[in-house]
């Protein structure tokens, strides 16, 4: 088994490759559980430092009661006003007869405390506790650590290169406390284990064979749900069948940003025909929709997510890297419209049209808009009612086309921007009112 | 002292033990819809707000008027009789009665529209302050009573020991004075509804399976900034919730993690705002304005890493979460759930969108709204990211107790007294929509009480703190006053509520345990220890 392994493990991890190990991320490594994963770090940690003292440096998590009355830290200031409060104080008695009893009863609150400690400070920290109820090794490293803070980047790397693995399936051999009512959504939007992390991929096939065994042993609810899961993923999902791992279908796994282009499918292809050019700015379309989405939480379908690539931007590097594999996964999806049918999001082509046209076009004939600062400046043509003397002296009221200046505080796209400009983004732009999405979440 | 077998469990080499699964306590939950605003398009903002006033009032008259009757009907001072006057603008000079009413505060310092439309400021919003009093002229704030026939100018001293705030009903007693003004010799309060016993919504064959030692979980302010300056304490807050710091079961552990039957994170889970620069930033460059995602302007890694931090507690412990005033969230109360597009990672968790008219189950990930109301393992919870109390607070003169406004001791007891007040005056938000902004209701306030929750607790507070109230004592005026012939009532079992004032965890590193049989609440701290290291 994997217990075996650890010592080279940690010999490779911390003393080859100077990384930082904490039982979390030695835990999902070898896949075992939490206590276990401690005391590896706790043998290893010993026997290194016997054969080379200081060769590798551990934090501590210490769990106990911490001695409160000398700690003068801010953080402990809510203990000290548990003790001088009794209720009124005597200068201003916020208790009046129109608040009967204000029997504010204060009682004695139980602190315990979880605190992370350098190997260096260990018996320090020690000695600020009143009793100790666990000692547990955290990390282990090759050099003191000067902030602690890194060990937050160690357990993001580690959730990053684990994301394949299904929690509900494997959390109960890490140790994790089961939730026995977990309801995930399992229709709908199945993740697709397409794109996203690419690197931990190459590994994580070779192991799972291994491990899947054991959790299928005992039969929990959660899990019984994972292979419903893979079942609509591949009912309705052609593409997820063509992909080798589908199996777990996690639901760390933000990706879907193919179900993303599945749903706005149909408009597109409205609009290319209509607009040629849209085409170009592939990742517009999501962008686009967060507009519309608001927080009108009842649509049928949820629009897709603001952020496609938040998260994932660590291991994907760059912009264009992104953008081809989308338009990929676009062409991918664009041979597989004739066989799928999505029938949540099917705009009729006579509500779709206007909508999308972007506005300007329309106004074209009468209006001239320049937009200068952030304004949009223009003018337009008006009938207007002159009057004018004529030769006889008699005032002659003509109408006739004039052209008027207008400005409008609502910024618009740069006009020599416009062809390039897709047309799920000039669609915003047509109600007029609606601000920036931007100004949505500020405070106002 | 630490013992020499602490920790023996981890400190030691690997053993090929078995460990055993630890389950759950299943979680009892009904969220109730009391905040949720219509959606879409049946949402308005045209309409006035002095609606609002008049159902509050509509609502609480009665109730503070019942309890009004029992304490002053036959109350005479001098040989005159109490009497009572319907509406404001009915009280006679020199007579002594007593009338319900609105409570207005005008003060110095408060923000006022109109001021803010003739000096030609349109600022956004006014910079907060911390307190609306003027402290170099304390006088200055004046205190009305209204309702919907005109003002009623309050004075007497009465009136400096007991702290009102705008929008509170009260009814007070005294009489007019020459200048107009009413000299209040008493006042009394709503006091707090009925509160539903336990299980009550759930019917009376409750899921009563013996003493279930479950634990309710309180967070509020994590603070996520998506930078490496995060605290590690969120790490390890996270690894403590799924169990994986230990379930030693010594004297002095934190509560073992399995009997926490749910989180509830009470606002701010965002630390930085998010569309900070998207302002700064297009002002400086005045380039064209883009619209849609715009990575440069949009910084998107607090959310995301609030989305991870939920996905990973997610599979093991069910989430309701309530927005903050920094959030991703409308601003207004009642700040509906942020959406859960927002968590591509733990939205897998939500209740499936809701298909036609039934009401669908609530989701293992519940994103609320704020403030929220609900059922959890029975008991009523009513709770707020804090904006009421912090509001409120603006309007009392607690300065003076410690000579300045902070976060002082002092201000942490004026907080629960706020919560309390709150209570007793049967309104959870009493200061919106005069200092804080709120959706315009027409034919509802929902932040007036209506049940009277076991649990009320107030999120992204400077200190934690707890405390009981109770209604059960009798209702009599204290003081020099004189004879009452007032009747006690319901003196057997009254409400018995649990106020907690939740710190930000991202200050104190604070976990609030509430426990679903005894109420008891404890409290469970993260942090790092500052060695050497870090003192140098």
């Amino acid at each position: 088994m994997a217990i075996a392994d650890y010592k080279k493990y940690l010999a490779e991890n911390v003393l080859n490759e100077r990384r930082t190990v904490t039982y979390r991320s030695i835990g999902r490594a070898l896949r075992v559980h939490s206590t276990l994963a401690k005391q590896m770090l706790y043998d290893f940690h010993q026997t290194e430092n016997n054969k080379k003292p200081n060769s590798v440096n551990a934090t501590y998590i210490i769990t106990g009661v911490q001695k409160s009355p000398e700690l003068t830290s801010a953080a402990n200031g809510a203990q000290d006003s548990f003790y001088d409060n009794n209720g009124i104080p005597p200068s201003s008695p916020y208790v009046s007869s129109s608040m009967p009893n204000q029997d504010a009863v204060t009682d004695e609150i139980a602190i315990s405390s979880v605190l992370l400690v350098r190997e260096e400070d260990l018996e320090d920290a020690k000695s600020t506790f009143q009793s100790i109820s666990s000692i547990h090794v955290y990390s282990l490293q090759p050099t003191v650590l000067q902030d602690l803070n890194v060990l937050t980047d160690v357990a993001a790397e580690m959730a990053a290169s684990h994301a394949q693995e299904d929690p509900l399936e494997y959390g109960q051999s890490w140790g994790m406390i089961q939730g026995n009512n977990v309801r995930r959504r399992t229709g709908g939007r199945p993740p697709v284990p397409a794109a996203p992390p690419a690197p931990p991929k190459a590994t994580i096939p070779a192991k799972r064979p291994i491990k899947s065994e054991e959790p299928t042993q005992s039969k929990v609810e959660p899990e019984e749900k994972a292979p419903k899961v893979e079942e609509t993923t591949k009912r309705e999902e052609t593409p997820a069948s063509t992909k080798p791992i589908e199996k777990t279908a996690p639901p760390k796994q933000k990706g879907s940003i193919f179900s993303s282009f599945a749903k706005a499918k149909p408009k597109q292809k409205k609009e290319e025909s209509a607009t040629p050019a849209s085409g170009v700015e592939s990742a517009e379309p999501n962008g686009a929709e967060d507009l519309v989405l608001g927080d009108a939480s009842d649509g049928d379908e949820e629009p897709e997510e603001l952020f496609p690539d938040s998260g994932k931007s660590a291991h994907i590097g760059t912009r264009e890297s992104r953008k081809e594999r989308e338009e990929k996964l676009r062409k991918m999806m664009e041979e597989e419209d004739e066989d799928e049918e999505m029938p949540d999001t099917e705009p009729s082509p006579e509500e779709s049209k206007p909508i999308d046209e972007p506005p300007p076009k329309q106004a074209e004939l009468k209006e001239e808009v320049t937009v200068r600062g952030g304004r949009r400046r223009g003018r337009r043509q008006v009938m207007k009612k002159k009057t004018v003397k004529d030769e006889e002296g008699y005032l002659v009221t003509v109408e006739e086309p004039s052209w008027e200046s207008f400005s409008e505080d609502e910024p618009a796209p740069p006009p020599k921007k416009k062809p390039a400009v897709s047309a799920p983004k000039a669609k915003p732009a047509a109600k007029p009112g609606q601000g920036n999405i931007m100004s949505f979440f500020s405070k106002k | 002292m630490a013992t020499s077998t602490a920790g023996s469990e981890f400190l030691r080499p690997p053993s090929n033990q078995d460990f055993d699964t630890v389950r759950r306590e299943p979680s009892h939950y009904n969220p109730l819809d009391t905040f949720r605003l219509p959606s879409g398009q049946d949402r308005h903002y045209q309409q006035q707000y002095g609606d609002m006033y008049f159902l509050r009032l509509a609502k609480l008259k009665p109730a503070v008027e019942e309890i009004a009757v029992d304490a002053w009907e036959g109350f005479s001072i001098a040989g005159e009789n109490a009497r009572r006057v319907e509406r404001v603008l009915d009280v006679r000079q020199g007579e002594l009665c007593w009338v319900a009413g609105t409570i207005y505060m005008d003060m110095p310092l408060k923000p006022n529209i109109l001021d803010d439309l003739t000096k030609e400021n349109y600022t956004l919003a006014p910079p907060p302050r911390p307190t609306y009093q003027d402290p170099a002229n304390p006088d200055s704030t004046q205190i009305m009573l209204e309702d919907e026939s005109g003002r009623l100018r309050l004075t007497g001293s009465m009136l400096r020991n007991t702290q009102l705030c705008t929008g509170a009903i009260i009814a007070v007693l005294g009489t007019e004075n020459s200048n107009g003004d009413f000299e209040v010799i008493d006042i009394k309060v709503p006091d707090l509804p009925q509160q539903p016993r336990r299980w009550e919504s759930e019917g009376v064959d409750a899921p009563q399976k013996g003493p279930s030692k479950g634990k309710i979980a309180f967070v509020s302010g994590l603070g996520i900034t998506g930078t490496s300056s995060d605290t590690l304490a969120l790490e390890l807050l996270t690894d403590y919730l799924l169990g994986y710091t230990g379930t030693a079961s010594a004297e002095g552990a934190p509560p073992n993690a399995s009997a926490i039957t749910r989180l509830i994170i009470a606002g701010n889970s965002v630390g930085a705002r998010m569309t900070v620069d998207a302002n700064a930033e297009t002002k400086k460059k005045s380039g064209p304005k883009k619209y849609g995602y715009d990575a440069s302007a949009y910084n998107a890694s607090p959310i995301t890493r609030l989305d991870s931090f939920l996905a990973e507690i997610l599979p093991s412990i069910p989430v309701t979460l309530m927005p903050g005033e920094s959030d991703p969230a409308n601003f207004s109360l009642p700040q509906q759930g942020i959406h859960r597009a927002m968590f591509p990672q733990a939205r897998a968790y939500c209740a499936p969108p809701a298909a036609g008219a039934e009401k669908p189950e609530p989701g293992w990930f519940d994103s609320v709204t704020n403030p929220w109301e609900g059922d959890v393992e029975g008991w009523r919870l009513w709770g707020c990211s804090g904006q009421n109390v912090d509001d409120v607070l603006r309007y009392l003169n607690f300065a003076n107790e410690e000579g300045n406004v902070g976060d002082g001791a002092g201000d942490v007891k004026a907080r629960i007294r706020i919560m309390e007040a709150m209570l007793r005056w049967r309104c959870g938000v009493p200061t919106a929509p005069d200092t804080l902004w709120s959706y315009p209701f027409q034919t509802d306030d929902p932040f007036v009480m209506q049940a009277c929750p076991h649990i009320f607790f107030a999120g992204n507070q400077p200190r934690f703190k707890t405390a009981t109230i109770e209604s059960d004592s009798p209702l009599k005026l204290n003081g020099a006053d004189t004879e009452m012939t007032g009747t006690d009532e319901e003196t057997t079992s009254g409400p018995r509520v649990r106020l907690i004032s939740i710190p930000k965890f991202k200050e104190t590193g604070e976990l609030v345990l509430v426990d679903t049989e005894t109420l008891e609440v404890e409290v469970v701290k993260f942090s790092t220890f500052a060695g050497q290291q870090e003192k140098q």
